[in-house]
Order: C-alpha cells, then sequence, then structure tokens
C-alpha cells in the first residue's frame, strides 16, 4: 500500500523514456508560447473568448446537435447517435457490413480510442488500418497511445525501426526519413486497398453542418480521396454554433498543439462528394457518441466539455512531464485526462480517483488552454467528490497529526525544534510507511524551522533584525 | 436509431435543467482572432507569398519560372488539370503530361498542377474544393503539388476566409507540405501528402 498507482508507474519508467518525454514536452510548451506572444502579444483576452464559445456551444449543446443534424442531413450526410461505447462500435459495423465493406482505413481521432474500435472491428473480421504515422506504429505494437497529439512521443527511433522491421516494411533502419518514407508506401497500398475510412471530427458546425478535421500528415484527406464510405465518430460536445467560431478556435487549436498558424490540413466536410466525381465518398455517415459526455453535462466539472483536445496542458505539466502518459491509464493523459477520465469512467470512479491527485494545482494547464479550462478548479471537485465517497487515500499522508499540532502552540514550538534532527538524519529511511512513500519522490530542503519565531522574539526584545 | 437519439436528447436537457441561465453566444469575433500584425499589412499577395513561404510552401508568380522548378525536380509525368490555363502542355514539354489520375498506378505521376478555389493571406493557406479540384488524388498523391492561384481570390484572414466557405461537399485548406514530428519530434516532409508544395500566383 502506502502508494498511488500514478506513482508506481512512474517510479518504474525508464529514465531514458522520461528524459525524451520531457525534452519533447518542454519543445513544445516554448514553441507555443513563441507563436502566440508573437502573434497575439497576451493570449489570455482569445483565450477567454475561446472558452465562452465553447462553453456556450455546450450549454446550449440541445439546441445545437439538433441543428447540426438537420444541417449535416440537408447536406446529403446520414446522422446516427450512439449511447454507449459498444453502441457506437455496433452502429460502425452495422453500416461496414450493409456496405460489405471488410477493410477500413482511420485516420487518428481520440473518441475511436476512447470506444475501443478497432479491437472490436478486428473481432469482426475487419481489417481497420490506422494512418497517422504515429498511430500507425501504436497499432502494429499493440500499444496506446501515450500524448493526445504526439502518439509515440514516448517511443524511440530504434523502437520504430525494431517494429518495423518485425511488420516486413523493410530491413532494420532508424532514419526519421526512411521511417516515414516506408510508411507513406506501406500506407498508401491501404488507402487504396479499404472500402471505408473512419475519421473522428476536430468540430462540427451547428449553423452549415460541417465536420472539420485537422492534420499535417494529411491522411484523413488520403482517406476521404481513396474510398467510397466515410464514417465519423464524433463527441456530441464537439458541436459549435458555427463557421465564424472557427476563427478563434483553429488559430488556438494549431498554436497550442504544435506551434503552427495553421495545422497544414484543414478540411471542412459537408458530405458525399457529387455523383461523377472521380474521388471521394458516396456516402457520408456521422455517429454522435455520447460514452457519459452527458453525465460530465450533468456533473460540476462540465467546463472539461470545452477541451479541444491540443495536448497543451500536457506539455507544461510538471508531473505529466515526470510520469509520462501511461501512468494516467487511459485514453487521455495529462491534467485533461485527471479531470476526464474519471469521469468517463462512470461507476468505475474510484479505480481513477489517485488522478486527480497526481497535480500540484500550480495552475499551469489552466494558463496555457486555449479554451481557459479552470482545470485546478476541476481537479479540486473531483477530490471532493472522492473524499465524499470515503474513497481510501493511499499514499496521503494522515492530516490528523498534523491539526493536532498546529493547534497547539506548546506541541508546535517542540516540534520546530526537533525538526533539526532531519538535518543530521538520513530521512529517506523514516520508519513511517506513508512518510516514506512521501519522501521516495521529493527531497526536502535543510530544515530551518524556528528561524522565524527566533526573529520575532529578538525583534521584540529590539535586537538585531537578521 | 431513433431511440438512442431521444436518449441522448432527454440526458442533454435534464443535465441543462439545472443551469441557472445558459451562457449567451460571445458575438461574432470581429478581428479577435486576427494576428495583431495584420492591420499593417496592406498587400494581401505579399503577404500571402510570405506567409505561404513561412509554412514551406515553394512561391512562384511567373509561370515559367515553376515550369523550370519542375524540370530541375526532373518530372518525368506532370498531371496537368483540364482547369489549368496559366501552364501549358507546351511549357511543360520536358515531361509527359497526363490529365486523368489512374489510382491503379499511384506513383506514376510525379508532379500534379490543379487550380485552387481561394487562398488566404494571413496563414499562406490554399483553399481547394471538389468544385475546382474534382479528383482529390491528384492535388494529394504526387510528390510534388503546384496550385494555380489568382491574385483576385485571395482573402486577406482566416475569418474572412470562414466567411466566404463555400457549399461544397470537401474544402480543404492547405498550408505547406504533408509533415510529421511523430518520430522523436524530428520534422520530416511528405508523409501521405506532397513533400514538395508550391503555389504560382498570377
Ligand atoms: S484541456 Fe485545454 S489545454 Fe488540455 S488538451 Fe484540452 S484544450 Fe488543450
Amino acid at each position: 500500500m502506502a502508494e498511488q498507482q500514478i506513482d508506481q508507474f512512474t517510479r518504474r519508467l525508464d529514465g531514458k523514456v522520461r528524459r525524451a518525454v520531457r525534452e519533447n514536452s518542454a519543445a513544445g510548451t516554448a514553441k507555443r508560447a513563441e507563436i502566440l506572444a508573437a502573434d497575439y502579444g497576451d493570449p489570455t483576452p482569445l483565450r477567454r473568448l475561446a472558452g465562452e464559445i465553447r462553453q456556450h456551444a455546450i450549454e446550449n449543446l440541445d439546441v445545437h446537435l439538433a441543428k447540426a443534424e438537420d444541417s449535416l442531413k440537408r447536406n446529403g450526410a446520414e446522422v446516427h447517435y450512439a449511447v454507449t461505447a459498444g453502441d457506437a462500435c455496433r452502429v460502425v459495423s452495422d453500416i461496414l457490413s450493409r456496405a460489405g465493406a471488410r477493410k477500413v482505413v482511420k485516420s487518428k481521432s481520440m473518441v475511436t480510442e476512447e470506444i475501443e474500435l478497432n479491437g472490436h472491428l478486428e473481432a469482426e473480421g475487419i481489417e481497420s488500418v490506422e494512418t497517422d504515422l504515429g498511430e500507425y506504429i501504436v497499432q502494429i505494437d499493440g500499444d496506446h497511445p501515450s500524448h493526445i497529439v504526439k502518439p509515440i512521443i514516448h517511443k524511440s527511433r530504434e523502437d520504430i525501426a525494431r517494429s518495423f522491421e518485425r511488420e516486413g516494411l523493410g530491413d532494420y533502419d532508424d532514419d526519421p526519413e526512411t521511417i516515414t518514407r516506408r510508411a507513406r508506401a506501406w500506407l498508401r497500398r491501404k488507402y487504396f486497398e479499404a472500402d471505408a475510412a473512419i475519421t473522428g471530427a476536430n468540430f462540427v458546425t451547428a449553423d452549415s453542418g460541417r465536420l472539420v478535421l485537422v492534420t499535417n500528415e494529411g491522411n484523413s484527406r488520403f482517406c476521404l480521396a481513396a474510398t467510397r464510405l466515410h464514417i465519423a465518430l464524433v463527441g456530441i460536445e464537439k458541436v459549435v454554433s458555427g463557421d465564424a467560431d472557427l476563427a478563434v478556435l483553429l488559430n488556438l487549436l494549431a498554436r497550442s498543439a504544435t506551434g503552427q498558424q495553421l495545422t497544414v490540413y484543414t478540411e471542412f466536410i459537408q458530405g458525399p462528394a457529387g455523383s461523377g466525381r472521380p474521388s471521394g465518398p458516396r456516402e457520408t455517415h456521422v455517429v454522435f457518441v455520447d460514452n457519459r459526455r452527458t453525465e460530465v453535462l450533468a456533473s460540476d466539472c462540465r467546463e472539461i466539455l470545452r477541451c479541444i483536445r491540443c495536448g497543451a496542458c500536457l506539455n507544461v505539466c510538471p508531473v505529466y512531464r515526470q510520469a509520462t502518459g501511461h501512468a494516467y491509464r487511459g485514453v487521455y493523459p495529462g491534467p485533461v485526462g485527471a479531470v476526464l477520465t474519471p469521469l468517463l469512467a462512470g461507476k468505475d470512479f474510484p479505480a481513477f480517483a489517485d488522478l486527480p491527485k497526481a497535480s500540484s494545482l500550480c495552475g499551469a494547464c489552466n494558463e496555457v488552454c486555449p479554451v481557459d479550462i479552470p482545470i485546478p478548479d476541476l481537479l479540486l471537485r473531483l477530490r471532493n467528490r472522492a473524499h465524499a465517497e470515503r474513497l481510501p487515500s493511499p499514499g496521503s499522508p494522515p492530516m490528523g497529526p498534523f491539526a493536532a499540532m498546529a493547534s497547539r502552540p506548546w506541541l508546535w514550538r517542540m516540534a520546530l525544534r526537533s525538526g533539526r534532527v532531519m538535518d543530521v538524519g538520513p530521512v529517506q529511511k523514516i520508519p513511517v510507511p506513508w512518510m516514506r512513500a512521501w519522501l521516495n519522490t521529493r527531497t526536502l530542503p535543510e530544515w530551518r524551522g524556528g528561524k522565524f519565531r527566533a526573529w520575532m522574539r529578538d525583534r521584540r526584545k529590539g535586537g538585531d533584525e537578521t | 436509431m431513433k431511440d438512442a437519439r431521444e436518449q441522448i436528447f432527454a440526458s442533454i436537457r435534464e443535465a441543462l435543467q439545472t443551469l441557472p441561465e445558459r451562457k449567451p453566444h460571445p458575438g461574432p469575433p470581429s478581428g479577435a482572432a486576427d494576428p495583431r500584425w495584420l492591420a499593417e499589412e496592406t498587400d494581401a499577395a505579399a503577404l500571402f507569398l510570405k506567409r505561404a513561404a513561412a509554412a514551406g510552401t515553394k512561391v512562384f508568380t511567373d509561370a515559367e519560372a515553376c515550369a523550370d522548378w519542375l524540370r530541375g525536380l526532373s518530372a518525368r509525368v506532370v498531371l496537368l488539370a483540364e482547369n489549368v490555363t496559366e501552364l501549358t502542355v507546351d511549357a511543360l514539354s520536358f515531361a509527359e503530361v497526363v490529365s486523368v489520375f489512374d489510382r491503379n498506378d499511384p506513383d506514376r505521376i510525379d508532379a500534379s498542377v490543379t487550380r485552387a478555389a481561394a487562398a488566404i493571406a494571413e496563414t499562406g493557406t490554399v483553399v481547394l474544393t471538389d468544385e475546382t479540384t474534382p479528383d482529390r488524388l491528384a492535388a494529394l498523391a504526387p510528390w510534388t503539388h503546384v496550385v494555380v492561384v489568382r491574385r483576385g481570390e485571395i482573402h486577406r484572414s482566416v475569418a474572412d476566409a470562414l466567411a466566404a466557405l463555400p457549399d461544397d461537399p470537401n474544402v480543404i485548406w492547405v498550408t505547406g507540405p504533408s509533415k510529421t514530428a511523430d518520430v522523436e519530434g524530428i520534422l520530416i516532409q511528405g508523409v501521405h501528402g506532397p513533400g514538395e508544395q508550391a503555389v504560382l500566383l498570377i
């Protein structure tokens, strides 16, 4: 006992992985800050505006979702709804089997990770290939993405070269350029063999019925150029009121995610390609997925539904940099995951109740968030919930002794004086389990307790003021 | 799936019922999303060229120079879209010129030249639609892609381009060559789309 799951993972983590994640994250944070400062000076007003746009969208979700559905249908898309993850998977396999589709190409989508669509399709005998380079590598390794935007931030080029060799993409070669070329050639075949494309969507506009999809690699575009059937899985909270909102959201998304002005490919999809066009889907299906989002909407943490999945809060978070993505045991790592994973877990909330505590509440996540989500407040609300549900809290020191000490001046004075022994004794060896657990991942500064009191005493006596 | 729809809408309405009031829309962003330097830029074409180059796009304002560049890349098979008039078969005489993308032999074409529907100065972006680029593959699969843009088609800002989004099954904004930084954060161009993206501004 005496240690939370996230701490256990972190302690066993390979130092090389930790270093790679830390460096990559720090670079991402710096690039974001640089471009936002160059283009907007202080980005705070724009982040607030984006937050209001998204908060409006989710607080009027009934109106906007219905409107989005109407607009999409008007544009020739078919609209479906799925309450649970299982329902969503079934809707997809029904569409595929009706079309006789056996091979699918996929463009990176967090909601399909959430509902574990690949596993479901595989079980049905349908080949489903991820086309985003990072997601493809995650898939062939049977791994999970460890970052929202950079799925293989935890892998080295050597790891990838070995995987490619194993999968028959060529002899071992860890040159990133070669790796990319090989994936290009391999996945190109998959696009042309596929019967259908599955994507997510970054936004859906209610007024014009557009699915907005951004990628840097161009894989979603290729999916929608090479196949004749498109299925988009979209969390219901992705709806925004209209095209005009996108000016704020797209500008902030690209800068926050990758330090770019715009993502290379920004695609606006209204529906199937016209008949007679040489490429593009003949059918477009949009599946709106709830999967407990309405529960989040009903909770006191609904602000998290504003999230546009930029990953900036991961990059900046000192805990994420130390623990890395898999420590969060969910689809969404980092601060956003610490809020979202327990909420999306439903009655399994207790299994993830340690995540909201994996934060020093430093506030950096809120400062970088393009939609100004008050993540630290949400973490506190979730901690309160765990407390109210009387969940055990391994690794947390009992506060009773502290309270007793802090409310008795004589005991407090004594403790301050005796604290000095910590400078001479090896504190890491203290035989109190909860203290040892706490000290394992922290170092104490030199003990200087009592100085203030001594200074006050001297001052009252008119002594030296140092 | 009528049941699922009703269930979801009922849950949404129930969740929102607890709100004392619903947040109103903050109103149109009216320039809030424009970078602060945008106001000083008066020449949309010049800004477009500058930003496109910054995004890694090769820029040409002269058809001959563009053709020379393609020759220099030793493009042997070039797809020339039918609606492009600025570059001609004659100008591309160094290559075999085709007009149709063959999906059975997707890597045969070294370069393609297609028409843009519009462009965005602020970001150096070209806008493609099904209307102007009926074969999406032609503008995506070849290693080198040249887009022809006319000066009058340039929107000043992202916000302007959004306000003018056409009704088209698929509008795509292209800002630079296809790229990834998935492998150790190292930037590599040409993942699934063009490794060389170019514009010819006429
Ligand atoms: S919570 Fe904010 S910073 Fe984190 S991924 Fe979502 S939008 Fe980005």
